[in-house]
């Protein structure tokens, strides 16, 4: 491009940008300068860029009011179980819609693509009951079975389909003469060539559930079975007031790690989702 | 029969949609027959997606039904009252002054929304897709929203938008008095659209990125060689090559902006007035907050038809405007 | 119980699926087995929660019949909608606390035991102990008593003496000895506050220009009411009323004594000069910085003296499977004994206990002097803030229409006009 040629240009280019990230990144500074704030401060108006008395003690509130590392296990294997699940279910369905001719193929299609239409505050009342006479109330198992099997997942389901789609016929056809059969063919010859469209889907399940709150609020009635987001909002104090900075504190520590992952694989995610690519 | 009737339609169905060209159509039907020849195909077929249909009807369509048959009585759960009453509460709907207002905020903001996420996700995606060593740090201050928590999210952004706030403050280092964001119509709307893009518009800022990077280099540099300007190159290669993934972002925004209203009860309440109550917020609110789970239910059936007649048109109209690569 | 198990074989039939149907058989009566009873709470207070469970366990020990007793801690912004969810579910908790706002709803539908019977029978409960005005609210239309109201914690007003020092005014205390301790000239010293340093005047904390509810703590003072005794006529816009928005619309926008709309000054970070909260929210002087406070009840209005409570209450509920095991329950965790126990947190409904002592142990910040002076009589002679069946959408027909209020050329008695045609439907019911 011609603004590396020129560096004025550049410069203009990098503080246009600057400018620009400033409603994206301030309310994230705030919220971890916050965290090191007395709860006096956090309110202080206009808001303190820098704590004035910076303290660790929400940190360490934020492990003695609730069980939070157990609450961050929950947390982490229910999204880590959940984005494994749905990267294997969505990518066996996206194939057999895109690839595999069956009869009534398309009816199930649309079936499956009502659930990318149906928000999950419409079907909570009626999902909880089933759990309720499932007697899974209070178990982790409806955010588990609804995230990997009902409403959330369809998306990937169709972002694994809309790769397929796009796979050259002749590489299945070199197959068969193989002697491969169609599950073989999936798993060999689609599943590697289908690392990015898993990569984009991976992510958007993980961050899906990691950020799930209405879902654990229904079903969840025990601290030790709560999840992060729902654990966030229950730092209060003995007369029912909001510890805000515990609750900064714990949002930091909830949000933080997803932000270094992302770091770290935003190129190969980027580059990897190009490279094959969402065609539609 | 059935089976070869059926098969038939999905071929022409599948050419029709992708756009391939007639040959295609008759590859398709050589494969076909080589296929049958392998019976357990169907079987796999069926297999892999049984999960995923199964799901689907346990957690979505045995839910609506569930819904459609609430929404025929009369459900208050505090009383432990169930009554059949009929169409009373599709009656009540077309007499509810409310409805109207609600559904007109609902496409205010709906519009807006997908307006300001994907023009600005594409503008961020078209600045960022180059390669240095500062643009991953863009990249990830742009995505952090993303992941940060709404609680804080929302608290922040009341700040700024007050009448003596941070956003007031920047505009009268201007000289401009700024209006008092969050308690007048039009800004409220406008303020809650924009705390929404900003949250999540990182997130098809890379679904864009990875599309822009799809894009041959050679093709855009020979289009500059022919002489055509960057905009002209944008607008005549670049774009109809993305369409497809500007077709899955618009899907997927428009069915997500239509399920906000966290940041919507915690910024205003739906307010001034009944100005910025979306339909997904009313709904909520007459079936947790009022007790009336009956026409809760109504609610979500009108929400879910609105959603699938948006989601149909878009999917006839792809044709149109979708170019697909072969 | 038994209704929500019709409602759901008959919609399990009508989806016919198996997988509704494989729980249906779940439902065993089971007299002699032990039962396991839950509460939800919304508080997630470490402490209080450890109080709860040693009352729960020394009550197990001597109760073979029950198993356990767990509290559920729900979220306390939605904890209502939580609460309805999982009654709508078919998963009622046992017991529940609820607010004062929902008290008629879950009072009147009869979601709730009555527990009269179970408390008189309780040996040494001494039931006429709860004072009278602290139980009108959860007691139903046969007189029965709903819900136990185990916590009535009094408005009062903090003053930021030392805001008040550096805009050159008069302290809470010279204010009170002058015999000036009323609205008008709150507002007249708020307004000098606000010239002088920039800060806020006076906050009607947790207003926020959209939980009109707690402007109950103003217009008391002009003894006005936001409908009639029987809940039936709306007087929003009674003289009285008009009078009090006119003075809270003038310190808005004229005086400039209490912060505008869409204007946020939080009292314990030094904000404002004066708040009205409740007492509980003593515990944040601690934090706030402020050196020289003082606390003081509300100030007069034109109708003379007023005090406001805010209430909250446990019950029993009927839709559980265990109502009467969860009834005596009750009955024990709010014997005198625990009562007194838990008046460390939440002020108590027993006249016996209500003395500066016993609240003292409550509010290390606060003397007993403060206490006996000015808590004591809030708690004794306090009304409840107001509430009524519907509340939820009163408060949001209410908050939509009285936004026209809050602008600059509001017609005040219009608005309560407006205020008034909005609701008349929603009281009528």
């Amino acid at each position: 491009m011609k603004t590396r040629r020129r560096p004025a240009l550049r410069a203009l280019f990098y503080v246009g940008l600057s400018l620009l990230a400033i409603p994206f990144v301030f309310p994230t500074w705030w919220m971890i300068t916050s965290s090191f704030k007395p709860i006096g401060e956090i309110f202080a108006f206009p808001p303190t860029l820098w704590p004035q008395h910076p303290t660790i003690q929400p940190y360490v509130d934020a492990f003695t009011e609730q069980p939070f590392l157990l609450q961050y296990w929950n947390s982490m294997y229910i999204a880590v179980v959940v984005t494994a699940a749905t990267m294997l279910f969505s990518a066996m369905a996206g194939y057999a819609f895109a690839r595999i001719r069956f009869p009534g193929v398309n009816a199930l299609f649309l079936v499956v693509l009502v659930g990318l239409l149906v928000p999950s505050e419409v079907t909570i009342v009626p999902l909880f009951q089933i759990f309720n006479q499932l007697g899974l109330v209070n178990t982790h198992w409806p955010l588990l079975l609804v995230t990997t099997f009902g409403a959330p997942s369809v998306l990937a389901t169709f972002i694994m389909r809309q790769y397929f789609v796009t796979l050259p016929v002749e590489l299945e056809e070199a197959a068969r003469l193989d002697g491969l059969g169609r599950a073989a063919i999936w798993w060999r010859i689609a599943m590697p060539l289908a690392k990015a469209s898993l990569g984009a889907v991976a992510i958007f399940t993980f961050l899906h559930t990691w950020n799930l709150y209405l879902e654990p609020t229904v079903y969840l009635q025990s601290p030790e079975l709560f999840t992060l987001p729902q654990a966030l909002t229950r730092y209060t104090d003995a007369y029912g007031g909001q510890m805000w900075n515990v609750q900064l504190a714990a949002a930091t520590m909830t949000a933080v790690p997803v932000l270094v992952v992302f770091v770290l694989a935003q190129r190969q995610f980027v580059e990897g989702l190009a490279q094959t690519g969402l065609k539609g | 029969m059935t089976d070869t009737l059926e098969r038939e339609t999905v071929t022409t169905g599948r050419s029709g949609r992708s756009g391939r060209a007639a040959d295609r159509s008759a590859a398709r039907v050589t494969r076909r027959r080589r296929r049958s020849l392998s019976g357990n195909d169907n079987l796999v077929g069926y297999l892999f997606v049984a999960p995923q249909v199964l799901g689907i009807v346990a957690f979505v369509l045995l839910p609506l039904v569930l819904i459609v048959y609430y929404s025929f009585h009369e459900w208050n759960v505090l009383a432990n009252t169930f009554r059949f009453v009929g169409t009373e509460n599709v009656e009540r709907l077309f007499s509810d002054p409310k409805v109207a207002p609600v559904l007109g905020a609902t496409g205010i903001f709906s519009v807006g929304l997908v307006i300001g996420n994907l023009s600005i996700a594409l503008l961020l995606a078209v600045l960022l897709n180059r390669k240095a060593r500062a643009i991953t740090l863009f990249r990830t201050l742009f995505f952090s929203p993303v992941v940060v928590s709404l609680v804080a999210w929302t608290i922040v952004w009341g700040f700024l938008l007050q009448d003596d706030g941070g956003i007031n403050g920047l505009l009268q280092l201007v000289g401009v008095e700024g209006p008092n964001w969050l308690r007048e119509g039009p800004t409220a709307m406008l303020s809650v659209i924009v705390v929404q893009v900003f949250k999540n518009v990182g997130l098809n800022m890379i679904l864009f990125l990875s599309a822009l990077q799809g894009v041959p280099k050679e093709i855009t540099e020979a289009a500059a060689i022919d002489g055509a300007g960057p905009f002209r190159t944008f607008g005549r290669i670049t774009l109809p090559l993305i369409s497809p993934m500007i077709l899955l972002t618009t899907i997927i925004t428009i069915v997500g902006s239509l399920q906000v209203f966290a940041q919507i009860a915690v910024l205003t309440q739906g307010g001034p007035g009944i100005s910025t109550t979306v339909l997904v917020y009313y709904l909520f609110q007459q079936a947790f907050e009022f007790h009336r789970f009956g026409y809760g239910s109504t609610l979500a059936l009108v929400l879910f038809v609105i959603v699938l007649i948006l989601t149909v048109v878009q999917w006839q109209l792809r044709k149109r405007w979708v170019h697909y690569e072969n | 119980m038994r209704m929500s198990a019709m409602k759901l074989s008959a919609t399990a039939a009508l989806a016919v699926s198996a997988l509704v149907l494989s729980g249906c058989a779940a439902g065993a009566s089971d007299d002699d087995t032990p039962v396991s009873l839950r509460m939800t709470v919304w508080t997630s207070n470490e402490d209080q929660l450890a109080l709860f469970d040693e009352i729960a366990d020394a009550y197990i020990a001597d109760h073979p019949e029950v198993k356990s007793i767990t509290f559920d801690p729900l979220d306390f912004e939605s904890y209502t909608t939580t609460l309805t969810t999982q009654l709508a579910g078919g998963n009622p908790p046992d017991m529940a606390w609820v607010l004062e706002n929902a008290a008629p709803d879950f009072v009147s539908s009869g979601a709730l035991v009555p527990l009269d019977e179970t408390l008189e029978a309780t040996k040494g409960y001494d039931l006429d102990d709860l004072s009278p005005s602290a139980t009108e609210l959860w007691t139903d239309g046969d007189g029965q008593l709903a819900a136990y109201p185990f916590s009535t914690s009094p408005f009062v007003v903090f003053a930021n003496d030392d805001l008040l020092a550096a805009a050159g005014q008069p302290t809470a205390a010279q204010l009170q000895a002058d015999g000036r301790w009323n609205w008008e000239s709150i507002s007249e010293v708020g307004s000098a506050v606000n010239a002088t340093t920039g800060k806020a005047g006076f906050v009607v904390r947790d207003f926020d220009y959209t939980q009109w509810d707690y402007l109950s703590t103003v217009w008391g003072g002009w003894g006005a009411e936001p409908w009639s005794k029987d809940g039936a006529t709306c007087t929003m816009d009674s003289p009285e009323m008009v009078d009090a928005f006119t003075f809270l619309h003038d310190a808005a926008f004229t005086a400039k004594s209490m912060p505008g709309p869409g204007t946020a000054a939080d009292f314990f970070a030094g904000e404002a000069a004066f708040t009205v909260t409740q007492i509980s929210r003593a515990s944040l002087l601690g934090e706030s910085g402020i050196q020289n406070w003082e606390l003081a009840p509300l100030p007069e209005g034109p109708d003379g003296d007023y005090s406001i409570v805010g209430q909250a209450g446990v019950g029993a509920l009927a839709q559980a499977e265990h109502p009467e095991q969860s009834a005596e329950f009750i009955a024990y965790f709010t014997n005198p004994e625990n009562s007194a126990k838990l008046a460390q947190y939440f002020p108590p409904a027993r006249t016996s206990q209500l003395d500066a002592a016993t609240l003292s142990a409550a509010n290390p910040v606060l003397t007993e002097e403060q206490l006996g002076d000015i808590v004591v009589p809030a708690i004794e002679n306090g009304e409840v803030r107001p509430s009524h069946t519907g509340s939820a959408e009163i408060q949001q027909e209410v908050r939509s229409a009285l936004d026209a209020l809050w602008v600059a050329d509001a017609d005040v008695e219009g608005t309560l006009g407006d205020v008034c045609a909005a609701i008349d439907p929603l009281l009528e019911q």
